[in-house]
């Protein structure tokens, strides 16, 4: 048994973190603040990392990427998002956009994504979600009707992280008169192709977070379809899988929870001796959350097909993720409900506690989440 | 033993939900944030509309019962006003609040050109708003208060007994916070009865049912207590502070669980400010972090029954040892 990740691991934790330290400025919260400079900085940050061939560590070679360890890549997620993800909206585009084209696009859709997305330079969202398909993402009605050799779309999307500054979208769609999973098609469209409209959706986490996306009668080539038509639930499948796992929010937690002790160092005693408590169990369940990961990883690694132990990842980082958010607002006191860059942390512990209510909502609910386990427990007849 | 709030109380609340009905509910919250101003004109107009100028919780239990029912309605639509402290205003009109030993953060403190404030051991200091509103999602109206009648840069209190409006205060609170979040478990059953996942409404889901029933449970104590408490204030004065600061502490334990849940049960629409659910959450966080937080709180809360002992059917406290 040996948790170390490694030699490698670690120059690579080193070489991001002194390139964090030049290229993002200390103050930075991300890329979807109300300062447009917010998010130049991260795509300036995407190609200089692209540049230093850090962006793609963790591709394999053949596609231009590193060819870098499933640890390379836990590293990289970290760092990222341990301060606050400066790759900004590229990192789905990463995470699983690309890996997805790998698994399932056509010569030609390699070509044309897979060295823009290493480039650094383009943005993708991803329309899943509907107005009446959450959860039950089988029951999504947007649809692709056949025309000529190619289709039209027509529907909406909710909830589209960053559709408003994205190049690209993955979209699922309905072709056919499959039901649920079946007739579920996956299609990679230009967000500025005639008939598709954006528009933001007001929300805790700020204003250019959430979207809902219309499509009127999009018309697209049969070369949009990623994955064979009526394939896509496998593509969602993938990508859930992938988002699971994507997101190291143990990281940020346990960064903000080291930088507020150190700038409460003087003053320490004089938290309340059960905050002092609860911080402690913070850092306890923020190493929880991560040993959990790496179990993940570590599953991944060796190739076995890890449902169950990615949803118990993800159930217990999105609760230490609400949980320290409470700890740290708690610490900082009244100081707690101040934005900005002259608030504690440069305004992290606010920022932070918004985003984590919505934790255990993105990307599938805690409760979805929990579904999986107990089905695993119980067995597929439960 | 009677622990139903006097009609009178109840009659006002309903009078109350009305006339902030007809300021638009929620959306008077909405249009604040968009539009600061609009606090004072609109919402002080409803309130005097409905005689709440009248009101003096310190005067006689009816008057406190009221107080707190109202305080309850305001809760209910975030009102964007600094109703507990216009309640327990001085004979200048000046409006009272509870605030850290550290920087003096009032909600809404900028409606007011100057403020009656005290800390948690003890002060009566004038105060006035030295900066705009921090104008933060989380705390559009909180604004920082210095004081007036002694010299800045101490701003720690002179003597060091707790002020007479103090439980007051804390209780009231607590009422404008059981409010918000009895309104946001009632959003929370609506919703799951209207949003249909996997071909039902997802109330039918067992597992929802249970959050909304220990949501309920949580709520119907905190009702209690707060009930309990304000007879408290009456009954057994030399207790007040522990007794408030008991019902501040359990007000915060349930909210933040309460608040959570219904949340949660919103899906993403939880955290859009679209739904009245998302607001409530967001304009409620001063009145559970201000004065102080759970953590404070119950560390004030030990010293004190501690020091006076805490109502029960058996002594606690120093006076049991
Ligand atoms: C910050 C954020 C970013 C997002 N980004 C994207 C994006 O980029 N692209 C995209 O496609 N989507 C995105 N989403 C949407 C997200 O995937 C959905 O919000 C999520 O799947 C839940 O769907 P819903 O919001 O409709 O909630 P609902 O499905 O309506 O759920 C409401 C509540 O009911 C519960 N519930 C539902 N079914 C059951 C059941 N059977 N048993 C018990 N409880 C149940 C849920 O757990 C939840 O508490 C994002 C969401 C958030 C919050």
């Amino acid at each position: 048994m040996d948790f170390d990740l490694g030699e490698q691991a670690a120059t690579l934790r080193t070489r991001l973190r002194a390139l964090i330290a030049t290229a993002i400025p200390e103050d930075y919260l991300g890329a979807f603040t109300n300062d447009p400079a917010d998010l130049d900085v991260a795509q300036q940050f995407c190609q200089r990392l692209a540049h230093e061939g850090l962006l793609t560590i963790a591709w394999p070679t053949r596609y231009g990427g590193g060819g870098g360890s499933m640890w390379d890549q836990t590293v990289v997620r970290e760092e990222m998002w341990a301060h606050h993800e400066p790759r900004g909206a590229q990192y789905m585009g990463l995470n699983w956009v690309g890996p997805a084209i790998m698994a399932y696009g056509t010569e030609a859709q390699k070509q044309q994504h897979l060295s823009a997305i290493a480039a650094g330079t383009v943005i993708w969202c991803q329309g899943f979600s509907e107005p009446d398909a959450g959860s039950d993402l089988a029951s999504l009605t947007t649809r692709a009707s056949v025309d000529g050799d190619g289709y039209r779309i027509s529907g909406q999307k909710i909830w589209t992280s960053y559709a408003g500054m994205a190049q690209w979208c993955v979209l699922a769609a309905r072709v056919g008169s499959g039901e649920r999973h079946e007739g579920i098609t996956m299609f990679l469209l230009p967000m500025d192709a005639p008939g598709i409209t954006v528009r933001p959706i007001r929300s805790m986490l700020g204003y250019h977070h959430l979207n809902e996306v219309f499509f009127d009668d999009v018309a697209v080539g049969p070369d949009a379809v990623l994955g064979g038509v009526g394939e896509g639930w496998a593509v969602i499948r993938q990508a859930l899988a992938h988002e699971r796992v994507g997101i190291a929010r143990y990281a940020r937690c346990e960064r903000l929870l080291s930088a507020l002790g150190a700038a409460l160092a003087p003053h320490w005693h004089d938290l309340p001796a059960s905050l002092q408590g609860q911080w402690a169990k913070a850092l306890v369940q923020v190493r929880v959350a991560r040993l959990l990961a790496y179990r993940t990883v570590h599953a991944q690694a060796t190739g076995e097909v890890p449902d169950v132990l990615a949803s118990s990842a993800r159930i217990a980082v999105t609760q230490c993720d609400q949980a320290v958010a409470e700890v740290l607002c708690q610490a900082v006191e009244e100081r707690a409900l101040e934005a900005g860059p002259t608030a504690p942390l440069y305004g992290a512990i606010e920022d932070h506690w918004r985003y984590a209510q919505a934790a255990t909502v993105a990307s599938g609910t805690i409760e979805v989440q929990r579904m999986i386990v107990a089905k695993a427990l119980l067995g597929p007849r439960a | 033993m009677n622990p139903v709030l006097p009609t009178e109380a109840i009659e006002f609340a309903a009078t109350a939900a009305k006339a902030f009905a007809a300021l638009g509910g929620v959306d008077a919250a909405r249009r604040a944030e968009e539009e600061p101003a609009r606090r004072e004109g609109e919402v002080t107009a409803a309130l005097a509309a409905i005689g709440a100028g009248d009101l003096d919780p310190r005067a006689n239990p009816d008057s406190l019962a009221a107080a707190a029912a109202l305080c309850e309605t305001a809760g209910t639509v975030a009102l964007p006003f600094p109703l507990v402290g216009t309640l327990l205003r001085d004979s200048q009109q000046r409006p009272f609040a509870v605030v850290p030993e550290g920087l003096w953060r009032v909600d809404h403190g900028d409606l007011f050109p100057q403020w009656r404030v005290a800390s948690l051991t003890g002060g009566d200091t004038i105060a006035a708003a030295n900066a705009a509103p921090l104008g933060s999602r989380l705390g559009p109206f909180v604004t920082d208060l210095h004081a007036l009648d002694r010299p800045t840069g101490d701003p720690r209190p002179l003597d060091a007994t707790p002020h007479p409006d103090l439980a007051i205060h804390l209780t009231l609170t607590a009422w404008h916070i059981l409010g918000t979040t009895g309104r946001a478990l009632e959003l929370a059953v609506e919703h799951v009865q209207g949003r249909v996942q996997f071909g039902k409404p997802i109330a039918a889901f067992q597992s929802v049912q249970f959050q909304l029933a220990d949501c309920s449970v949580a709520l119907a104590g905190l009702r209690e207590l707060a009930c309990f408490t304000l007879w408290r204030l009456t009954a057994a004065p030399d207790d007040a502070l522990t007794d408030a600061l008991a019902l501040r502490l359990h007000a915060i334990d349930v909210a933040r669980t309460v608040l959570r849940t219904t949340q949660q049960l919103h899906g993403a629409a939880g955290v859009c400010d679209e739904y009245d659910i998302c607001v409530l959450i967001r304009l409620v966080q001063p009145a559970l972090r201000l004065p102080w937080g759970a953590e404070r709180t119950t560390e004030a809360l030990a010293e004190a029954i501690a020091r006076h002992g805490f109502e029960g059917l058996f002594p606690h406290g120093l006076a049991s040892r």
